[in-house]
């Protein structure tokens, strides 16, 4: 496999007019980190966002970054925090920014921070056949034609190559707390009731984690509340959030979306290594190989009304129906003409 | 060709005879939204349920109508204004609450549920939907959803887009379509996330799954006054500097607080250059620690007084001020021709600054009521058309302000849109490139141009290969308005 390391956004102009003049097959590559999540597929050469990682403008009265979409997370966030910010994805620092947008990664803090479409202000994209082309603008609100930016966003690389965004940052919270408390979904469904304004509500088989973020007091005020309501483990100040990711010490994960009341029953019969997300409705769920569980688990999530792509190790996205695929099939005709883009990779095999 | 007897006697069959109108007073009045632009249309359908929507698509599909989707008519770019034989699409009678669900955080409602009737019917369940536009009262869901509707609390809580789950979508082709998902995630590409800011142009919005928001368990509701402008605006960044985020910073200038008080009683410091409105939210002791910051801000910026609401009357009192200015400006002078850019938080006073003296070169008068926090300024400029030569100095004048914010990096539109108004302002902010990318994601929807045509992109704007004249100003652009709709 051929390897290609552009240093520019003209390096990958060219790579990509030669690859659909040539039609090659072209697969994306940041961070590694989200490989696995999609279909498998075969290309010809791998093209390396790493390069491009400049720090192009950050004013923090602005909360707005821009920055070459194959930074790495973990420099982005070192330069936030110098400024007391952060941009709320929590993926591993040697994600490139560029990785975690078109991967729509999931954050664990999602139930505060939201979607990480909802931080991508400004998208600048190589399509597939070697144009540049912008959407939005770097500013908070925008509504100025259509927002590509959005449809970019967990689109596995199959439209274009994210090389340059602008994100919407915030604040570091002063204070973070995660309260360890136990017993699992029943227990976190009492917690998300009862604490006000918690960041996230992470449930396992056996405990549940409510993370704290915020003022000192208030952090205070809803650790009463948590100790309230449920019976208290341990409180740990500063500590990463989740505190441990047992699903993924399996060979396998899958991360299923459902409604967030159908949780219960996407996870009664689970194999033990999960963590649901109270409130949202994104369950990791460990397995220990690709074999039947895989199947029972997406039969279970379709049946809920929703989806449970694999995002570590084999399995792809699944077979959930696409929705409007004529107009799927329109976009990926017109951003990646010669169809050189990951083929394959996407759901309904775009 | 269209053939408007024809459709109008198929659409009197599927929905009714009353829920079709083809009269001129009628048609008249739905020639038109809030905005300045003026058009025309043939016939006006009222649809009841997604099954008349689709009946209303299907038939103008059938005779060659374009399809304008309307809610209920407040926006401000021209969007919902019909062309020649236009068929009207309006959603005011589709009003249902469909479905509250808060062990899953959402709700479906049908598009012509005004904003307010859903945050006033979900508040006994301890949650709210989060936009909150001023014109909550009347524009309806459907119209927030496809302007990406802002309002006074997104600073915090953020915009229409991040509020929407999912929707049910009448394509062109009328066709339904449920993108999005009632779980977090879903399948394909963010369809969603398209249509929501597409300003009806891809499709009919037939049912909206919005997200539900917690109610904050405590909220401060504080009022400043300042001697300058300058002070003001850079209170707001100096806020934002201290590592707070409030739910709204609304500033109001001295002409704006003028009007305003003497419609809405709000005890507002009428002698002040210019107030904000500072709201912070959360738990008891976040909202104290908040308050704090914001105080501490202001007062480093020479506040003059600080008002803090006591309860919930001389809160509401407050915000009725603020919600009520754009009607308060009538009693300047009968027009008024609203701005919509955002620039940089720490290019508020320079901007300001630059309006009032854009303004005063044209004589006219201009005051600011606006999303400060956002940095999303509505300079408001009014005027009697009536008088000869005023409405194209008013359109000089608005050019100049849209490049005074483009020139410091600043978007064309924050919320409102782009419609007819400012369509050919397009080209000031992207590329040929840029602009065939929107064309090719327009395209993909409808590929046969039947829904609102001539709406946003640019005359010209094709996807695939085109060029075009770039940069036309503003009177350029009122001459530019398709034939057929004029100001
Ligand atoms: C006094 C005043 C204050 C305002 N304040 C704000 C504010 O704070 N924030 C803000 O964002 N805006 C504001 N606006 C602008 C306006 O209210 C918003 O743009 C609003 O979202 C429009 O809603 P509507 O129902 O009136 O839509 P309309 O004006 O009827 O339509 C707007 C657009 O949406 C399309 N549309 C409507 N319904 C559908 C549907 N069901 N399917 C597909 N397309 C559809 C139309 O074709 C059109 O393109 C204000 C306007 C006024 C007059």
């Amino acid at each position: 496999m051929d390897l290609i390391h552009p240093h520019s956004k003209a390096d990958v102009l060219e790579v990509l007019r030669e690859a659909s003049r040539h039609r090659t097959r072209v697969l994306i590559v940041g961070g590694r980190t989200h490989m696995d999540k999609g279909n498998p597929c075969e290309t010809d050469v791998e093209l390396w966002t790493t390069m491009l990682d400049d720090l192009i403008a950050y004013e923090p009265a602005e909360m707005i970054a821009v920055v070459g979409a194959g930074m790495r997370v973990g420099d982005l966030q070192r330069a936030l925090a110098e400024a007391d910010q952060e941009w709320p994805v929590d993926a591993p620092p040697e994600a490139t920014v560029g990785g975690v947008i078109a991967a729509a990664a999931v954050s664990p803090r999602r139930l505060s921070v939201g979607a990480v479409r909802d931080s991508v202000l400004e998208v600048e994209l190589v399509t597939g056949d070697g144009r540049l082309v912008r959407s939005g603008a770097r500013t908070v609100k925008n509504v100025t034609g259509y927002d590509l930016h959005k449809l970019v966003t967990g689109s596995l690389g199959t439209l274009g190559v994210i090389v340059q965004v602008a994100l919407k940052v915030r604040p570091r919270p002063q204070a973070r707390r995660t309260v360890l408390a136990g017993g699992g979904l029943e227990t976190a469904a009492r917690l998300l009731e009862r604490v006000p304004l918690p960041a996230a509500v992470l449930a396992t088989p056996e405990t549940t984690e409510v993370r704290l973020e915020g003022w000192g007091e208030q952090v205070e005020e809803q650790t009463l509340a948590v100790a309230g309501s449920a019976s208290v483990i341990e409180l740990l100040d500063e500590a990463p959030f989740p505190l441990r990711r047992p699903w993924e010490e399996r060979a396998l994960v899958l991360e299923a979306a459902v409604p967030p009341s159908r949780l219960p029953e996407l996870l009664a019969e689970a194999p033990d290594a999960w963590g649901a997300l109270a409130g949202v409705g994104i369950a990791w769920v460990g397995l220990d190989a690709a074999d039947g569980e895989l199947a029972v688990v997406r039969e279970r999530a379709a049946r809920l009304g929703g989806i449970a792509p694999v995002v570590k190790g084999p399995g792809g996205l699944g077979d959930a129906p696409v929705p409007a695929m004529e107009v799927h099939r329109r976009l990926k005709a017109s951003f990646d003409p010669a169809g050189v883009l990951a083929p394959g990779r996407f759901w309904g095999g775009i | 060709m269209a053939d408007v007897d024809a459709a109008q006697r198929a659409l009197e069959d599927a929905l009714g005879p009353s829920e079709v109108l083809s009269d001129p007073l009628s048609r008249a009045l739905y020639a038109r939204d809030a905005s300045m632009v003026e058009g025309a249309c043939a016939l006006v359908a009222f649809p009841r349920s997604l099954e008349d929507v689709v009946a209303c698509v299907r038939i103008a599909g059938e005779h060659g109508l374009p399809i304008v989707p309307r809610g209920s008519g407040t926006g401000l770019a021209g969007a919902s204004t019909p062309i020649a034989d236009a068929l009207v699409v309006v959603t005011s009678k589709m009003t249902r609450i469909l479905e509250v669900r808060p062990e899953d955080r959402l709700a479906w409602v049908e598009p012509g549920l005004p904003n307010l009737d859903l945050a006033t019917a979900l508040a006994p369940s301890g949650f709210t939907y989060a936009p909150d536009p001023s014109s909550q009262q009347t524009s309806s869901i459907g119209g927030n959803v496809n302007t990406n509707a802002g309002g006074l609390h997104c600073l915090a809580y953020g915009v229409t887009s991040n509020h929407v789950l999912a929707l049910d979508l009448v394509l062109p082709d009328a066709s339904v379509v449920r993108l999005g998902s009632e779980a977090p995630e879903a399948a394909g590409y963010d369809l969603r996330g398209v249509v929501i800011g597409s300003e009806g142009t891809v499709g009919i919005v037939a049912a909206v799954c919005v997200r539900l928001t917690p109610l904050p368990p405590d909220v401060r509701t504080m009022l400043f006054d300042f001697e300058t402008v300058e002070d003001c605006a850079a209170t707001v960044s100096a806020i934002i500097a201290s590592g707070v985020v409030p739910a709204a910073i609304e500033m109001m200038d001295h002409g704006i607080v003028v009007a305003a008080e003497s419609f809405a009683h709000a005890g507002y410091p009428t002698d002040a250059a210019a107030i904000l409105i500072v709201e912070v939210d959360g738990t008891p002791a976040s909202v104290r620690a908040q308050s704090e910051a914001v105080e501490r801000a202001a007062r480093e910026h020479r506040v003059r007084s600080v008002r803090v609401a006591r309860d919930e009357a001389e809160r509401g009192l407050i915000w009725k001020g603020r919600k009520s200015a754009f009607g308060a400006v009538a009693q300047i002078a009968p027009h008024y021709h609203l701005h919509d850019c955002v620039v940089p938080r720490s290019s508020l006073a320079r901007v300001l600054a630059g309006v009032y003296e854009i303004a005063a070169r044209h004589g006219l008068v201009v005051t600011n009521v606006f999303h400060a926090g956002d940095g999303n300024l509505h300079p408001l400029l009014s005027f009697d058309r009536r008088v000869p030569g005023t409405l194209e100095r008013v359109l000089r004048a608005s050019d100049e302000i849209v490049r005074l914010c483009i020139s410091v990096g600043g978007a064309l539109s924050g919320e409102h849109g782009i419609g007819l108004e400012k369509r050919e302002f397009m080209p000031l902010v992207f590329t040929d490139d840029d602009l065939a990318a929107q064309a090719c994601v327009r395209t993909a929807f409808d590929p046969d141009g039947r829904m609102n045509p001539h709406k946003v992109l640019p005359e010209g704007a094709r996807c695939g290969d085109f060029a075009m004249a770039r940069g036309a100003d503003a009177a350029g652009a009122a001459a530019s308005l398709p034939e057929g709709s004029w100001i």
